[in-house]
């Protein structure tokens, strides 16, 4: 009893340690804002007599006493840009890429394990629990090693800016310096949160301690996301700058610095974008680990940490296009030139490669849960209408990846009659391309719903009315997202651009009524016999990979196309680009750039997950002994 | 609820609640961004 009482007591201290360092930095940051240490030009002119010299913020147009420095106008040198015998932008690409797909991954890692744990934490089934709460474990020690690693390219990249971009970091640094040491310090309270969970796991397991433990995942992923948030703020200044004015000098007001125009819509991108990322290449490893797999039992346990992965991660895939297409409006509001550079300009063609990627997520998702069916009895039913669904994917994945104009020699243009194919040159619109992703998107909710109920048969009352109507909304959904899609060529710009609203709404419907409809369906439903797990094709854990895959390029793409869009600006329109190296790379060059990175990136996790693997702890052997046939119990589960 | 079991019964309510609740959707949301759903019909 004493010993319970002591681990209370230890783990309260704990918790309230984790608080206070997540408090730390704001009460380290009250002192420099209460004696008004952000404003020291601006208190030295007064003491002085002199003028007080005011500028006017570029984007919230409010009046601001001038307490920086203008951006400095850097000139090609060793002075502002000294540099290898290498193209520095392709160093400083390297190490930003390398540091972001990592961080990206310890800041989603962590937000699985929370939502696993909490699951495990109130599962009624005591071997579930364990399941759950072992696969957690899995989770956060596989994060675990690529939290240094995130902390050593950080170093990198931050020792790459100083010497190959000093004049740009110089300034940048000198905009958010009242939240360069918060930053810091979040980063510590980071790692102390991260250390204290993962060693405190087995101490604190049960009852009431594990409740606590719980509640430092969620401050952990408090301080997580709260330090994306900061770093989503430089960016969003380089291409959307406020708090300054025109010639970069900053007014003394830090919220505005941070605020600016693109931060929220970066913001959610990046956390819908983490969770996919993470799912995926937590998928990816277990997909490697069932691969490798020589017991039954295994290939059980990482069929089933696949599944729940992927799971995971494509609840966060399916919001991301309409994160995307938020992003992408907030950014024609801002500036619609840079709009039309992204979507219609220098950087469209590298937009349709962003969509055949989406397009390949969609499918390979698609693909591993038909796959996924074949491991439960009951599901061949669906079998037969699979090809349908391939129909309708495919004639969406093709509208979606049609480009608006094509890149011809004059032969080609005189054969083709014009810039536009008469017929496919009607697909290249976003009007046709709304359609083709919402139409993916649903047809992905479908085989998500087919596989919840592939192996039960609803036993309520109402199940023949509930079946039709789950039919007939589909239906009625494709129809609508259908009719939209070609409703917008008949009707003015102006409107059209709104029908894209309502697209998603429906898209959004089926996924939310038709899942919660399911559910209710499916409650007590008859089971036609258990999911067997690691009873599934090896297809479809390349599948997986293939995910991983996709998703790790695909990011590095888009990371490419957002940071291309200031064209020769550091810090758009703001300070400029002076080095030889302030021009657009072309697409081939871009694309090989970008692979380079997810090899690079792949070569090195691989080498983080077998470190993880020295160090494995096996599964305590009465959580096994309490499985039937070896199967994990959350067959029943999805 | 035995007559919602009916096919026939089930398709017309199940066609009435989807097509009323998406042309519902379509008009309220286009509507809410000050634009005109019917447009086309009413030129």
């Amino acid at each position: 009893m004493g010993l319970l009482a002591g681990k209370r007591v230890f783990s309260i201290m704990a918790l309230c340690m984790m608080v206070s360092l997540l408090l730390l930095p704001i009460v380290v940051a009250l002192p420099s804002l209460a004696i008004g240490e952000e404003a020291p030009a601006g208190d030295a002119a007064k003491k002085d007599g002199d003028k007080v010299e005011k500028g006017r913020d570029v984007y919230y147009k409010t009046e601001g006493i001038v307490v920086g420095a203008p951006a400095p106008k850097t000139v090609d040198g060793p002075r502002d840009y000294p540099r290898y015998n290498f193209e520095s932008r392709v160093l400083l690409w390297f190490a930003n890429q390398q540091h972001l797909y990592y961080g990206s991954f310890v800041l989603a890692v962590p937000i699985f394990c929370m939502i696993i744990e909490f699951m495990g934490v109130v599962t009624k089934d005591k071997a579930l629990a364990k399941r759950y709460d072992q696969l957690a474990y899995d989770f956060i020690k596989i994060s675990l090693t690529a939290y240094s690693l995130t902390a050593i390219l950080g170093g990198i990249l931050i020792f790459t800016f100083l010497t190959l971009y000093p004049a740009f970091f110089s300034y940048l640094s000198g905009i958010f310096r009242p939240v360069m040491h918060i930053y810091a310090l979040m980063f510590v309270a980071e790692s102390g949160t991260l250390y204290i969970y993962y060693y405190g796991w087995d101490k604190m397991k049960e009852g009431f301690l594990k409740w606590i433990h719980l509640s430092m995942s969620v401050i952990l992923n408090i301080i997580g996301t709260l330090l994306m948030f900061l770093a989503n703020s430089w960016i969003g200044f380089m291409m959307s700058p406020a708090g300054v004015d025109e010639q970069g000098r900053y007014l003394g007001n830090i919220w505005h610095v941070i605020h600016t125009a693109l931060w929220n819509p970066l913001n959610l991108h990046r956390i819908l974008g983490n969770m996919a990322f993470g799912g995926g290449v937590v998928a990816a490893y277990a997909a490697y680990k069932f691969l490798a797999s020589k017991t039954e039992e295994d290939r059980a346990h990482y069929d089933w940490m696949g599944y729940i992965a992927m799971a995971l991660g494509v609840a966060f895939l399916i919001p991301l296009p309409f994160a995307g297409y938020w992003l992408m409006r907030e950014v024609y509001a801002y500036r619609q030139q840079m709009g039309i550079t992204l979507m219609g300009g220098l950087l469209a063609w590298l937009f349709i490669i962003q969509a055949t990627m989406i397009g390949i997520l969609f499918l390979s998702t698609n693909y591993y849960l038909w796959q996924a069916m074949g491991r439960m009895r009951g599901a061949e039913k669906y079998q037969r209408y699979i090809k349908y669904l391939v129909f309708i994917l495919a004639c969406g994945y093709m509208v979606f990846i049609t480009p608006h104009t094509m890149v011809m020699t004059p032969a080609e243009l005189k054969a083709m009659g014009g810039q536009q194919h008469p017929v496919l040159g009607n697909y290249g619109v976003m009007s046709a391309k709304n359609g083709g992703i919402n139409v993916i998107i649903t047809t992905t909710v479908l085989s998500f719903v087919w596989y919840m109920r592939g192996n039960k048969v609803s036993t309520v009352s109402w199940a023949k009315f509930g079946n039709i109507f789950m039919g007939i909304f589909f239906a009625c959904a494709y129809f609508n997202i259908i009719f939209l899609a070609v409703y917008g060529y008949y009707i003015p710009a102006n409107v059209r651009v709104g029908l894209s609203v309502p697209q998603v709404a429906t898209t959004l419907s089926c996924l939310f009524f038709m899942f919660a409809l399911n559910s209710v369906m499916m409650k007590g439903a008859k089971q036609l016999g258990p999911i067997e797990w690691g009873k599934i094709s090896a297809r479809s854990q390349y599948a997986l990979i293939m995910l991983a895959t996709a998703f790790t390029w695909m990011m590095g793409l888009m990371g490419y196309i957002r940071s291309s869009v200031r064209l020769f600006w550091h810090v758009n329109e703001i300070m400029r680009d002076n080095s030889p190296w302030a021009y657009t790379h072309t697409v081939g060059f871009a694309a090989n750039m970008i692979s380079f990175n997810v090899l690079f990136f792949w070569i090195t996790i691989l080498f983080v997950f077998w470190l993880g693997s020295l160090g494995a702890k096996k599964v305590p052997v009465e959580s096994k002994a309490g499985i039937p046939g070896g199967v994990p119990q959350p067959a029943a589960s999805h | 609820m035995s007559a919602l079991n009916n096919p026939v019964v089930a398709v017309i309510v199940s066609l009435i609640i989807s097509v009323g609740y998406f042309v519902f959707v379509d008009h309220y949301l286009m509507d809410m961004q000050g634009l005109d759903f019917w447009y086309l019909f009413r030129n």
